[in-house]
């Protein structure tokens, strides 16, 4: 028969008739059915989102607010560049007469005020309104190409969005030896399904959460409203971080996209105070600012707009240069986090780079809206762009130095010292070394528990640590590196990550356990101290056996490889509540904190028990969920035998759950807060200077040519003198 | 980092001297512990800090990158790597910072060179090359980035060694090229047009050496010139190189002997030996059709011979 009279047989007709009526129910049932069973699935809510800030203008508000807008612009521009040296009067009057010229209005009033007067826009109605002009946008790629790209596929694909990537090519290791993701079966990671910086809560059950404070300016009773949670520092404003994300296949639901915040990043003038939870019907979610006056001044990013949520994880919340943390609301206003992640701040008073005026993306150059953050990543988040590289040695070569006399000299350390290691001689005060979760502190003023700060520094040596780092780490945030001499005696996984020697630190983890005790008195303080300063004692001997056998058998290939160069690490670690029964020789499955129920009672085991009847914690604990992803992120983690879901919830009470610090501190690169004037020799090269080069892993020998005293001293004045009356060679 | 090393002879040194000048009175912040003192000449001592791969400074006349780094592996292996530093860098080097005096020196090669008791002995002897480099193009142009050249623009003191015999050709060809092209950039630009006349540019770039056209023909048995030659004075013969008698090609080739007798045995050498006129297969492969060819028309030819041999043999043997 032939393939014409095949087709057109009765029989042949039915079964294609039937296969494609297949095909369009599964097409459906995908498109109708699976969100809504997804949804379900993991317990969260997807609504039509509303902005309160969203109002529509007359045409004379507009007007009126355009004005306004071109005018605060034009002043602002005209004041820096009318002369300061003069009469004030006078000064004025050309200020003025400057920003009424026809270019000058031109080219600096907003951009966008045109715009959305010509295409009739009175109200700023989130991603549709930008989609309306900008729905492609053009990418420049590194190799010089240039593409089209979907504007709205572009950013719910970008890490900013989704928080997690389940790409490859990520230098991450697991404990088992493994790149995570390089091979066939890839997990989501990043921010989504770890502890995030604020350890102890997981973005989905630290989403958004209203706290009752009560602080004790107001009267005994009152409560006062306060936001908290992942979401004020990430740009989806649903009811819950893009879950549906992490499968292999559904997209977000549209509805979700529509509360994508494109101004936080794309506006100049955006009102912080307008992002905090809201309640509505359906759940708590962050609000944002949806004003037109914000959407009118849409123009190039800058570092201004990036630092209203990456200031906290540089400077901190509290630092004082941190514009955003000064708008925490008109009402339910942002709790502070008081001890900063990395202490390291981007500003122009304290960054040589934002003092010249270097932007962000100058640095961390965008390809539509992934942003590379460079190939040394040694915490597991998500890399849009993991090949990118984002580098001092991009603009200052390998010859940076040009002001000094031993300018060579310097530039010769760059072979094994990144630029970072000397000149960022400090971070701030705050910067949180060890924190306790599971013994919260009352903070009056604010009416809240905190976790307890046990240690706080900037010093080097104390608040960060120096470390060889080859752009590979671990899969709980431990930077991977040799010494190029290849010496096995450099383990930081033994020793420097893993315990604290320094006095001045053990004494000040001492004074806070006994302040602690006082109102936890079941507190050991002895055993308190011991188990923040030598983590690896909460191990047992075989645990601890088969934690060095791991580290040489899986991880010295990873540390052995490319170049080593030193780098600052900002240290840091944290008692949280583990569940047991997922235990390895790194540490423990960290189970979340509800925010509400800790901060308001300070009742840690009962923000536990809250948190993890979260729908999503749940699944967690079941066999799809497992085999999905959870095996897999175990083997990372260094626990063998796959992830065990035994739920650690029974009647109410917590089982097999222990309060512990981390096997070892997690190491965060710091890489702002960069000082023109870097350490001195003297920091490192004399005895006792800020590097062990013992623990670094150099031989006696060499420690005696890196500490060389002949070499390390003040220069006599008259034989300065003395160089200088040498007749000068004649030179051509 | 060779165009980097080779910028590292005088002019670096120079350079330093003259930066030092200008900062060391009074401008060094007497406040803080510097690095300063003696450290002794011996080749150990100098590479404490020379061998840090990245120590170098950027010339603030040129805005060139000086590289003051000496590999130390790879000097040992060099053509000097049994002398001392200090053999060559006459003066104090033994303190840091170094004494502005000891910076400016000129190194130059035929002054060390010709006092050598072995110089007079030497076929090829400094003496010519100072003479033949006196006429190459690159002593006598007036192009601004020719001036002040000397050996170290292309010959790195602290790596170079001599081409051997047995050396493979492809790696002197590589090796000898990069020294050129690490400063006449250009030409590797895909949009040049020089060279644009020979056929299979790139086939050539990859087996012959740019001296092997830009120096004039020399004497059988002499390496190639130091005398440079401008584009327009170089070599365009193509029977130069592809003829039985190749007077460039020989001068490359005979660094290959020994590889080829050890590969192939002299017999393969005698029979394959390349020796052809332009026009001719280069192929190996067609080489040996060819001489496959001829074998086994020789074959066939002893074959008819033994036949007819045989044949002859049976009819007198059936006569007698």
């Amino acid at each position: 028969m032939n393939p014409i009279a095949t087709l057109l047989d009765p029989r042949t007709k039915r079964r294609l008739t039937i296969g494609a009526g297949v095909l369009v129910v599964l097409a459906l049932a995908y498109r109708f059915l699976y969100p809504v069973v997804f949804n379900a699935y993991v317990g969260k809510t997807n609504a039509p989102l509303t902005y309160e800030s969203s109002q529509t203008l007359t045409e004379a508000e507009f007007e009126a607010l355009a004005q306004s807008l071109s005018e605060e612009a034009r002043r602002l521009k005209a004041e820096s560049v009318v002369a300061e040296d003069q009469d004030p009067f006078a000064r004025q009057v050309k200020v003025e007469m400057l920003m009424n010229t026809e270019s000058f209005i031109r080219d600096t009033q907003p951009s966008h005020i045109k715009y959305f007067r010509e295409a009739g826009i009175r109200q700023y109605e989130g991603p549709k309104t930008c989609l309306t002009c900008h729905a492609t946008i053009e990418v420049d790629h590194p190799d010089g190409t240039r593409s089209t790209v979907d504007t709205l596929d572009d950013l719910v694909n970008s890490v900013h969005f989704k928080f997690q990537s389940s790409a490859g090519g990520f230098s991450t290791y697991g404990y088992d030896g493994r790149q995570v993701n390089a091979g066939p079966h890839k997990i989501p990671v990043g921010k989504i399904d770890r502890a995030c910086g604020i350890p102890g809560s997981f973005t989905w059950t630290g989403w958004a959460a209203l706290v009752a404070s009560r602080p004790e300016h107001v009267e005994e009773g009152e409560v006062v409203l306060r936001s908290e949670g992942c979401g004020q520092c990430h740009i989806g404003g649903n009811y819950q971080p893009a879950t549906e994300k992490m499968m292999p296949v559904g997209d977000v639901p549209s509805m979700a996209k529509e509360g994508i915040d494109c101004l936080i990043c794309h506006a100049r003038d955006y009102d912080m105070n307008q992002r905090v939870v809201i309640r509505d019907e359906y759940g708590l979610r962050w609000d944002q600012d949806r004003s037109l006056r914000a959407a009118l001044t849409v123009g190039p990013i800058s570092s201004e707009t990036c630092l209203r949520c990456h200031q906290h994880n540089m400077g901190g919340d509290v630092y004082e240069h941190n514009a955003a943390a000064q708008a925490l609301g008109y009402k339910h206003q942002r709790l502070l986090h008081r001890g900063a992640k990395r202490g390291n701040p981007f500003s122009p008073e304290d960054d040589a780079h934002a003092a010249a005026g270097i932007q962000c993306t100058d640095c961390h150059r965008p390809e539509g809206h992934k942003i590379p953050r460079g190939r040394m990543g040694v915490d597991l988040v998500a890399n849009d762009l993991p090949d990118k590289e984002v580098s001092c040695e991009t603009c200052h070569t390998q010859a940076p130095h040009n002001n000094s006399r031993d300018k060579a000299l310097l530039n010769g350390h760059i072979a094994r010292l990144a630029c970072e290691t000397c000149h960022i001689p400090r971070l701030e005060d705050n910067n949180v070394v060890l924190r306790d979760w599971v013994h919260p502190t009352w903070d009056a003023e604010e009416g809240i528990w905190e976790p307890t700060d046990v240690y706080r520094s900037g010093e080097p040596g104390k608040g960060f640590t120096y470390l060889w780092f080859n752009g590979n780490g671990t899969f709980l945030a431990n930077a991977l590196g040799n010494n190029p001499n290849g010496a096995d005696t450099y383990d930081p996984l033994m020793q420097q990550i893993a315990r604290i020697d320094d006095p001045e630190i053990i004494a000040a983890v001492r004074a806070k356990a006994i302040e602690l005790k006082a109102q936890y008195p079941d507190i050991d303080v002895e055993r308190y101290v011991q188990m923040a300063t030598d983590p690896l004692s909460q191990l047992s001997p075989e645990m601890l056996e088969r934690r060095r056998a791991m580290i040489q058998a899986n991880l010295r290939a990873a540390m052995n490889d490319g170049e080593s160069r030193i780098y600052p690490f900002k240290l840091f670690n944290a008692m949280m509540y583990e569940d047991m029964s997922n235990q390895g020789p790194f540490g423990a499955m960290i189970l979340p904190f509800d925010y509400t129920t800790y901060y308001e009672t300070g009742d840690t085991q009962a923000a536990v028990k809250r948190a993890i009847q979260d729908p999503i914690v749940q699944r967690m604990y079941q066999e799809p969920f497992k085999l999905y992803m959870m095996d897999e992120f175990m083997a990372y983690f260094g626990v063998s035998g796959g992830w065990k879901t035994i739920y650690p919830l029974v009647d109410g009470q917590l089982v097999n759950v222990e309060p512990h610090w981390m096997r070892q501190m997690g190491t965060l690169m710091v890489n702002h807060g960069i000082q023109r004037q870097g350490h001195d020799c003297a920091d490192c090269h004399a005895p006792n200077g800020l590097m062990d080069f013992e623990l670094l892993g150099y031989t006696p020998e060499r420690i005696a040519e890196l500490q060389d005293p002949e070499l390390l001293r003040q220069p006599p004045v008259n034989e300065t003198m003395a160089n200088a009356e040498t007749p000068a060679p004649s030179v051509p | 980092m060779n165009d980097q090393v080779i910028s590292a002879g005088t002019g670096g040194w120079l350079a330093l001297g003259l930066l030092l000048l200008s900062v060391l009175p009074g401008a060094m912040p007497q406040a803080e512990a510097a690095i300063q003192g003696r450290l002794g000449t011996d080749n150990a001592d100098c590479l404490r800090c020379h061998r840090m791969e990245t120590l170098g400074y950027r010339d603030p006349r040129t805005g060139d990158l000086v590289d003051l780094h000496v590999d130390g592996r790879q000097f040992g292996h060099s053509a000097h790597g049994e002398l001392q530093c200090i053999d060559c860098h006459e003066g104090d080097f033994g303190q840091y910072p170094h004494p502005e005096s000891v910076l400016g020196q000129q190194l130059d090669c035929v002054g060390c060179h010709q006092e050598l008791h072995k110089a007079d002995k030497r076929a090829y002897t400094f003496k010519t090359i100072e003479q033949e480099f006196a006429l190459s193009i690159h002593a006598v142009s007036d192009s601004p980035k020719a001036e002040g050249f000397d050996c170290h623009r292309c010959h790195d003191p602290h790596a170079f060694r001599n081409s051997e015999v047995g050396q493979p050709i492809a790696e002197i060809v590589r090796a000898g090229n990069q020294l050129c092209l690490s400063c006449h950039k250009k030409i590797r630009d895909p949009h040049s047009t020089a060279h644009l006349w020979l056929p299979k540019r790139d086939k050539h770039w990859q087996s012959v050496r740019c001296l092997d056209c830009h120096t004039p023909l020399t004497d059988p048995g002499q390496p190639v010139s130091h005398q440079i030659l401008a584009a327009k004075d170089s070599n365009f013969d193509c029977v130069s190189c592809h003829s039985k008698e190749a007077r460039l090609l020989g001068r490359l080739y005979q660094y290959r002997s020994e590889t080829d007798l050890a590969g192939g045995g002299w017999l393969s050498k005698a029979v394959f030996n390349e020796a052809y006129v332009v026009g001719m297969s280069r192929s190996p492969l067609l080489d040996a059709l060819g001489l496959g060819v001829i074998g086994l028309t020789l074959l066939v030819l002893i074959a008819h011979g033994w036949g007819r041999y045989r044949a002859y043999r049976r009819l007198r043997e059936d006569r007698s």
